[in-house]
Protein backbone atom coordinates (compact mmCIF):
# COMPACT_ATOMS: atom_id res chain seq x y z
CA UNK A 1 0.00 0.00 0.00
CA UNK A 2 1.14 3.21 -1.18
CA UNK A 3 1.06 5.86 1.62
CA UNK A 4 3.95 7.98 0.62
CA UNK A 5 0.89 9.84 -1.05
CA UNK A 6 0.32 10.93 2.48
CA UNK A 7 3.38 12.35 3.06
CA UNK A 8 2.41 15.62 1.52
CA UNK A 9 -0.92 16.29 3.60
CA UNK A 10 -1.14 18.04 6.63
CA UNK A 11 0.20 14.65 8.84
CA UNK A 12 2.68 14.34 6.65
CA UNK A 13 3.63 17.71 6.75
CA UNK A 14 4.16 18.03 10.50
CA UNK A 15 5.93 14.72 10.44
CA UNK A 16 8.65 16.44 8.78
CA UNK A 17 8.09 19.34 11.40
CA UNK A 18 9.23 17.06 13.92
CA UNK A 19 11.54 15.38 12.16
CA UNK A 20 13.19 18.63 11.51
CA UNK A 21 12.84 19.91 15.30
CA UNK A 22 13.78 16.14 16.53
CA UNK A 23 17.33 16.65 14.84
CA UNK A 24 16.73 20.08 16.27
CA UNK A 25 17.85 22.20 12.93
CA UNK A 26 20.70 20.73 12.47
CA UNK A 27 19.03 18.30 9.21
CA UNK A 28 20.40 20.80 6.04
CA UNK A 29 19.55 18.02 3.66
CA UNK A 30 17.48 14.94 2.69
CA UNK A 31 17.21 12.75 -0.45
CA UNK A 32 15.81 9.66 -1.24
CA UNK A 33 16.35 7.89 -4.61
CA UNK A 34 16.80 4.30 -5.57
CA UNK A 35 15.40 3.29 -2.07
CA UNK A 36 18.51 5.59 -1.00
CA UNK A 37 18.23 7.84 1.69
CA UNK A 38 20.99 10.47 1.87
CA UNK A 39 21.09 12.94 4.83
CA UNK A 40 23.47 16.01 5.50
CA UNK A 41 23.73 17.11 8.96
CA UNK A 42 25.44 20.50 10.31
CA UNK A 43 27.05 20.78 13.90
CA UNK A 44 26.56 17.08 15.03
CA UNK A 45 27.47 15.44 18.11
CA UNK A 46 27.99 11.34 18.39
CA UNK A 47 27.92 10.77 21.52
CA UNK A 48 29.29 7.19 23.12
CA UNK A 49 29.66 6.52 26.93
CA UNK A 50 33.44 7.23 26.77
CA UNK A 51 33.43 9.88 24.14
CA UNK A 52 32.06 12.89 22.28
CA UNK A 53 32.87 13.52 18.68
CA UNK A 54 31.89 17.00 17.54
CA UNK A 55 31.47 17.45 13.73
CA UNK A 56 30.24 20.39 11.84
CA UNK A 57 29.33 18.33 8.48
CA UNK A 58 27.75 14.83 8.31
CA UNK A 59 26.45 12.66 5.02
CA UNK A 60 24.54 9.84 5.88
CA UNK A 61 24.10 7.87 3.24
CA UNK A 62 21.59 4.66 4.19
CA UNK A 63 20.50 1.46 2.37
CA UNK A 64 17.29 -0.32 2.89
CA UNK A 65 18.49 -3.88 3.78
CA UNK A 66 16.95 -6.77 4.85
CA UNK A 67 19.80 -7.28 7.37
CA UNK A 68 20.92 -3.50 8.45
CA UNK A 69 20.85 -0.18 7.08
CA UNK A 70 24.82 0.56 5.87
CA UNK A 71 25.81 4.59 7.61
CA UNK A 72 29.06 6.00 6.09
CA UNK A 73 30.05 8.99 7.57
CA UNK A 74 32.46 12.27 5.99
CA UNK B 1 -19.24 57.87 3.99
CA UNK B 2 -19.29 55.50 7.27
CA UNK B 3 -15.67 53.71 6.94
CA UNK B 4 -17.16 50.51 7.26
CA UNK B 5 -18.19 50.62 3.76
CA UNK B 6 -14.74 49.52 2.78
CA UNK B 7 -14.64 46.33 3.83
CA UNK B 8 -16.38 43.26 2.29
CA UNK B 9 -19.26 41.91 3.93
CA UNK B 10 -17.70 39.05 5.76
CA UNK B 11 -15.17 41.94 7.79
CA UNK B 12 -17.77 44.20 8.75
CA UNK B 13 -18.18 42.39 12.26
CA UNK B 14 -14.53 42.91 12.22
CA UNK B 15 -14.33 46.69 11.98
CA UNK B 16 -16.58 47.93 14.79
CA UNK B 17 -16.56 46.57 18.05
CA UNK B 18 -19.54 44.53 19.11
CA UNK B 19 -22.88 46.66 19.50
CA UNK B 20 -20.97 49.89 18.41
CA UNK B 21 -23.86 52.18 16.53
CA UNK B 22 -22.71 52.34 13.13
CA UNK B 23 -21.77 49.12 11.92
CA UNK B 24 -22.39 48.19 8.76
CA UNK B 25 -24.99 50.06 6.73
CA UNK B 26 -23.75 53.81 6.76
CA UNK B 27 -26.64 55.86 6.61
CA UNK B 28 -29.27 55.61 9.19
CA UNK B 29 -28.85 57.98 12.42
CA UNK B 30 -28.74 56.80 15.51
CA UNK B 31 -32.75 58.21 16.88
CA UNK B 32 -34.10 57.32 13.37
CA UNK B 33 -37.39 56.00 14.10
CA UNK B 34 -38.65 52.54 12.80
CA UNK B 35 -40.99 54.20 10.60
CA UNK B 36 -38.71 54.75 7.54
CA UNK B 37 -37.82 51.19 7.18
CA UNK B 38 -39.26 48.12 7.25
CA UNK B 39 -36.02 46.24 6.47
CA UNK B 40 -32.87 47.59 6.85
CA UNK B 41 -32.47 49.38 3.42
CA UNK B 42 -30.60 52.72 3.71
CA UNK B 43 -32.02 55.51 2.83
CA UNK B 44 -31.08 56.38 -0.98
CA UNK B 45 -29.75 59.70 -1.06
CA UNK B 46 -27.64 58.60 -4.09
CA UNK B 47 -26.12 60.97 -5.65
CA UNK B 48 -22.50 60.84 -4.29
CA UNK B 49 -22.58 57.01 -4.35
CA UNK B 50 -20.39 54.99 -6.68
CA UNK B 51 -21.33 51.22 -8.12
CA UNK B 52 -18.91 49.36 -5.83
CA UNK B 53 -20.96 51.07 -2.67
CA UNK B 54 -23.89 50.21 -4.13
CA UNK B 55 -22.88 46.73 -4.31
CA UNK B 56 -21.38 46.55 -1.12
CA UNK B 57 -24.66 48.14 0.23
CA UNK B 58 -26.65 45.57 -1.65
CA UNK B 59 -24.71 42.69 0.01
CA UNK B 60 -25.28 44.10 3.23
CA UNK B 61 -29.00 44.37 2.67
CA UNK B 62 -28.96 40.31 1.34
CA UNK B 63 -27.11 39.21 4.92
CA UNK B 64 -29.29 41.33 6.93
CA UNK B 65 -32.52 40.03 5.87
CA UNK B 66 -30.76 36.64 6.00
CA UNK B 67 -30.03 37.23 9.26
CA UNK B 68 -33.69 38.87 10.16
CA UNK B 69 -35.54 35.79 9.10
CA UNK B 70 -33.02 33.25 11.42
CA UNK B 71 -33.72 35.92 13.98
CA UNK B 72 -37.60 35.78 13.68
CA UNK B 73 -38.53 32.44 15.14
CA UNK B 74 -36.23 33.40 18.33
CA UNK B 75 -37.66 36.94 18.73
CA UNK B 76 -41.29 36.26 18.22
CA UNK B 77 -41.99 35.47 22.39
CA UNK B 78 -39.82 39.14 22.92
CA UNK B 79 -41.73 41.05 20.19
CA UNK B 80 -45.16 40.21 21.73
CA UNK B 81 -44.39 40.95 25.38
CA UNK B 82 -42.51 44.23 23.78
CA UNK B 83 -45.14 45.04 21.41
CA UNK B 84 -47.88 45.22 25.05
CA UNK B 85 -45.35 46.90 26.83
CA UNK B 86 -44.69 49.64 23.87
CA UNK B 87 -48.35 50.34 24.28
CA UNK B 88 -48.13 51.46 27.55
CA UNK B 89 -44.57 52.90 27.68
CA UNK B 90 -42.79 55.28 25.50
CA UNK B 91 -39.47 53.70 25.18
CA UNK B 92 -38.22 50.70 24.87
CA UNK B 93 -35.10 49.44 27.10
CA UNK B 94 -34.05 46.15 25.56
CA UNK B 95 -31.68 45.99 22.16
CA UNK B 96 -33.88 46.22 19.44
CA UNK B 97 -33.17 45.19 16.01
CA UNK B 98 -34.60 46.75 12.71
CA UNK B 99 -35.81 42.63 12.18
CA UNK B 100 -37.95 43.42 15.54
CA UNK B 101 -38.72 46.93 14.68
CA UNK B 102 -40.52 45.79 11.65
CA UNK B 103 -42.48 42.83 13.54
CA UNK B 104 -43.36 45.62 15.70
CA UNK B 105 -44.39 48.23 12.98
CA UNK B 106 -47.10 45.42 11.65
CA UNK B 107 -48.30 44.73 14.95
CA UNK B 108 -49.07 48.34 15.36
CA UNK B 109 -50.46 49.27 11.76
CA UNK B 110 -48.66 52.63 11.80
CA UNK B 111 -49.78 55.29 9.16
CA UNK B 112 -46.41 56.70 8.47
CA UNK B 113 -45.04 55.53 5.27
CA UNK B 114 -41.26 55.37 4.36
CA UNK B 115 -39.86 58.52 2.44
CA UNK B 116 -37.03 57.33 0.28
CA UNK B 117 -34.54 60.15 0.62
CA UNK B 118 -35.91 61.51 4.36
CA UNK B 119 -34.92 61.44 7.59
CA UNK B 120 -37.99 62.72 9.78
CA UNK B 121 -36.60 64.33 12.85
CA UNK B 122 -39.82 63.16 14.95
CA UNK B 123 -41.48 60.39 14.95
CA UNK B 124 -44.90 60.00 14.30
CA UNK B 125 -46.70 60.96 17.92
CA UNK B 126 -48.75 57.53 18.02
CA UNK B 127 -45.41 55.43 17.56
CA UNK B 128 -43.48 54.80 20.75
CA UNK B 129 -39.80 55.92 20.39
CA UNK B 130 -37.73 53.28 19.75
CA UNK B 131 -33.90 53.62 19.84
CA UNK B 132 -33.00 51.39 17.23
CA UNK B 133 -29.17 50.60 16.99
CA UNK B 134 -28.82 50.99 12.97
CA UNK B 135 -28.18 48.31 11.10
CA UNK B 136 -26.94 46.07 13.99
CA UNK B 137 -28.74 43.06 13.18
CA UNK B 138 -30.28 40.98 16.14
CA UNK B 139 -27.76 38.63 15.17
CA UNK B 140 -24.60 40.27 15.23
CA UNK B 141 -21.27 38.93 13.47
CA UNK B 142 -19.69 36.50 15.23
CA UNK B 143 -16.47 38.23 15.93
CA UNK B 144 -14.66 35.27 15.09
CA UNK B 145 -12.27 34.69 11.78
CA UNK B 146 -11.57 31.43 11.31
CA UNK B 147 -7.68 31.07 10.18
CA UNK B 148 -6.83 29.36 7.48
CA UNK B 149 -4.53 26.04 8.33
CA UNK B 150 -3.55 24.36 3.96
CA UNK B 151 -4.15 25.86 0.67
CA UNK B 152 -3.80 23.07 -2.14
CA UNK B 153 -2.80 24.79 -5.07
CA UNK B 154 -1.57 23.15 -8.76
CA UNK B 155 0.55 24.76 -11.40
CA UNK B 156 1.33 23.71 -14.92
CA UNK B 157 5.55 24.58 -15.67
CA UNK B 158 5.11 23.79 -18.79
CA UNK B 159 7.35 21.18 -19.71
CA UNK B 160 8.35 17.45 -18.84
CA UNK B 161 10.82 16.59 -16.63
CA UNK B 162 12.92 14.20 -15.68
CA UNK B 163 11.85 13.03 -12.48
CA UNK B 164 15.44 11.15 -11.54
CA UNK B 165 17.18 14.34 -12.41
CA UNK B 166 14.95 16.45 -10.02
CA UNK B 167 15.23 13.57 -7.13
CA UNK B 168 19.19 13.21 -7.49
CA UNK B 169 20.17 17.12 -8.25
CA UNK B 170 18.01 18.86 -5.97
CA UNK B 171 18.19 18.91 -2.34
CA UNK B 172 15.10 17.97 -0.29
CA UNK B 173 13.56 15.98 -2.65
CA UNK B 174 11.99 11.94 -2.45
CA UNK B 175 11.36 10.04 -5.30
CA UNK B 176 10.64 6.46 -5.27
CA UNK B 177 8.69 5.48 -8.72
CA UNK B 178 7.42 2.13 -7.23
CA UNK B 179 5.55 3.65 -4.73
CA UNK B 180 4.67 7.06 -6.33
CA UNK B 181 4.99 8.38 -9.49
CA UNK B 182 6.24 11.64 -8.51
CA UNK B 183 8.99 13.82 -6.86
CA UNK B 184 7.73 15.17 -3.60
CA UNK B 185 9.92 18.42 -2.48
CA UNK B 186 10.05 20.56 0.69
CA UNK B 187 10.99 24.02 1.46
CA UNK B 188 11.40 25.39 4.52
CA UNK B 189 9.98 29.00 3.20
CA UNK B 190 6.97 29.30 3.34
CA UNK B 191 7.08 25.51 5.09
CA UNK B 192 5.01 23.63 2.07
CA UNK B 193 5.62 20.30 -0.16
CA UNK B 194 5.01 19.94 -3.47
CA UNK B 195 4.51 17.02 -6.02
CA UNK B 196 6.05 17.26 -8.76
CA UNK B 197 4.84 14.66 -12.04
CA UNK B 198 6.79 14.50 -15.44
CA UNK B 199 4.21 15.76 -17.09
CA UNK B 200 5.68 19.36 -15.60
CA UNK B 201 2.09 19.85 -13.38
CA UNK B 202 2.68 20.57 -9.59
CA UNK B 203 0.53 20.33 -6.81
CA UNK B 204 1.57 22.83 -3.79
CA UNK B 205 0.34 21.78 -0.30
CA UNK B 206 0.84 23.41 3.19
CA UNK B 207 0.83 26.96 2.54
CA UNK B 208 -1.19 29.50 5.19
CA UNK B 209 -2.28 32.05 2.33
CA UNK B 210 -3.04 32.28 -1.13
CA UNK B 211 -0.03 34.32 -1.56
CA UNK B 212 2.11 31.91 0.35
CA UNK B 213 1.15 29.52 -1.85
CA UNK B 214 1.75 31.26 -5.18
CA UNK B 215 5.26 32.14 -3.52
CA UNK B 216 6.03 28.69 -2.92
CA UNK B 217 4.92 27.41 -6.34
CA UNK B 218 7.17 29.83 -7.74
CA UNK B 219 10.21 28.54 -5.57
CA UNK B 220 9.71 25.50 -6.63
CA UNK B 221 9.53 26.27 -10.34
CA UNK B 222 12.47 28.22 -9.97
CA UNK B 223 14.41 24.92 -8.41
CA UNK B 224 13.04 22.99 -11.64
CA UNK B 225 14.49 25.81 -13.95
CA UNK B 226 18.16 26.08 -11.97
CA UNK B 227 18.06 21.97 -12.84
CA UNK B 228 18.17 23.07 -16.49
CA UNK B 229 14.39 22.40 -17.64
CA UNK B 230 12.52 24.96 -19.73
CA UNK B 231 10.13 25.68 -16.74
CA UNK B 232 7.16 28.13 -16.85
CA UNK B 233 4.06 29.01 -14.37
CA UNK B 234 1.05 28.39 -16.24
CA UNK B 235 -2.45 28.32 -15.16
CA UNK B 236 -1.23 28.65 -11.45
CA UNK B 237 -5.19 27.83 -9.57
CA UNK B 238 -5.84 27.57 -5.79
CA UNK B 239 -7.69 24.35 -5.70
CA UNK B 240 -8.67 23.77 -1.89
CA UNK B 241 -8.28 25.99 1.09
CA UNK B 242 -8.83 24.92 4.73
CA UNK B 243 -9.65 27.33 7.78
CA UNK B 244 -10.36 25.97 11.40
CA UNK B 245 -12.21 28.24 14.34
CA UNK B 246 -13.05 27.97 17.89
CA UNK B 247 -16.91 29.34 18.54
CA UNK B 248 -15.78 28.77 22.35
CA UNK B 249 -18.77 26.72 23.63
CA UNK B 250 -19.37 23.38 23.31
CA UNK B 251 -22.48 22.22 20.97
CA UNK B 252 -25.13 19.33 21.25
CA UNK B 253 -23.99 17.78 17.56
CA UNK B 254 -27.16 15.28 18.07
CA UNK B 255 -29.45 18.41 18.00
CA UNK B 256 -27.93 19.89 15.16
CA UNK B 257 -28.12 16.64 13.11
CA UNK B 258 -31.75 16.15 13.90
CA UNK B 259 -32.56 19.43 13.05
CA UNK B 260 -30.68 19.70 9.80
CA UNK B 261 -30.46 16.15 8.90
CA UNK B 262 -30.70 16.67 5.09
CA UNK B 263 -27.26 18.45 5.67
CA UNK B 264 -25.66 16.55 8.45
CA UNK B 265 -24.21 13.23 8.84
CA UNK B 266 -23.17 12.41 12.11
CA UNK B 267 -21.68 9.14 13.62
CA UNK B 268 -19.87 9.10 16.51
CA UNK B 269 -18.32 5.64 16.27
CA UNK B 270 -16.90 6.04 12.95
CA UNK B 271 -16.05 9.99 13.43
CA UNK B 272 -16.74 12.34 16.30
CA UNK B 273 -17.20 14.99 14.30
CA UNK B 274 -20.47 16.21 12.68
CA UNK B 275 -20.07 16.79 8.50
CA UNK B 276 -22.06 19.90 7.86
CA UNK B 277 -22.46 19.89 3.95
CA UNK B 278 -23.40 23.87 3.31
CA UNK B 279 -24.97 24.38 0.06
CA UNK B 280 -24.38 27.74 0.12
CA UNK B 281 -21.43 28.38 -0.60
CA UNK B 282 -20.37 24.81 -1.14
CA UNK B 283 -18.38 24.05 1.85
CA UNK B 284 -17.95 21.42 4.40
CA UNK B 285 -17.79 21.68 7.99
CA UNK B 286 -16.36 19.63 10.31
CA UNK B 287 -18.16 20.50 14.31
CA UNK B 288 -16.45 18.80 17.18
CA UNK B 289 -18.64 18.64 20.59
CA UNK B 290 -15.57 21.41 22.03
CA UNK B 291 -16.67 23.97 19.41
CA UNK B 292 -13.96 23.70 17.04
CA UNK B 293 -14.97 23.51 13.37
CA UNK B 294 -13.24 22.83 10.50
CA UNK B 295 -13.94 24.01 7.37
CA UNK B 296 -13.03 22.83 3.83
CA UNK B 297 -13.82 22.84 0.03
CA UNK B 298 -13.36 26.56 -0.54
CA UNK B 299 -11.71 28.10 -3.56
CA UNK B 300 -11.31 31.69 -2.22
CA UNK B 301 -11.19 33.12 1.24
CA UNK B 302 -14.98 34.22 1.26
CA UNK B 303 -16.57 31.24 1.05
CA UNK B 304 -14.88 30.24 4.73
CA UNK B 305 -15.63 33.18 6.15
CA UNK B 306 -19.27 33.09 4.95
CA UNK B 307 -20.14 29.55 5.38
CA UNK B 308 -18.66 30.16 9.12
CA UNK B 309 -20.88 33.65 9.58
CA UNK B 310 -23.66 31.04 7.92
CA UNK B 311 -22.56 28.46 10.91
CA UNK B 312 -22.52 30.54 13.94
CA UNK B 313 -25.95 31.47 14.93
CA UNK B 314 -27.00 27.68 14.03
CA UNK B 315 -24.44 26.68 16.60
CA UNK B 316 -25.42 29.10 18.67
CA UNK B 317 -28.65 27.83 18.83
CA UNK B 318 -27.34 24.35 19.93
CA UNK B 319 -24.99 25.51 22.61
CA UNK B 320 -24.23 22.92 25.46
CA UNK B 321 -26.09 24.58 28.74
CA UNK B 322 -24.79 22.01 30.90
Amino acid sequence: MTYQLYRNTTLGNNLQESLDELIQGSLNMYRFCDNVWTFVLNDVEFREVTELIKMDKVKIVACDGKNTGSNTTE
Amino acid sequence: MDQNNSLPPYAQGLASPQGAMTPGIPIFSPMMPYGTGLTPQPIQNTSSLSILEEQQRQQQQQQQQQQQQQQQQQQQQQQQQQATAQQATSQQATQVASGQASQLFHSQTLTTAPLPGATPLYPSPLTPMTPITPATPASESSGIVPQLQNIVSTVNLGCKLDLKTIALRARNAEYNPKRFAAVIMRIREPRTTALIFSSGKMVCTGAKSEEQSRLAARKYARVVQKLGFPAKFLDFKIQNMVGSCDVKFPIRLEGLVLTHQQFSSYEPELFPGLIYRMIKPRIVLLIFVSGKVVLTGAKVRAEIYEAFENIYPILKGFRKTT
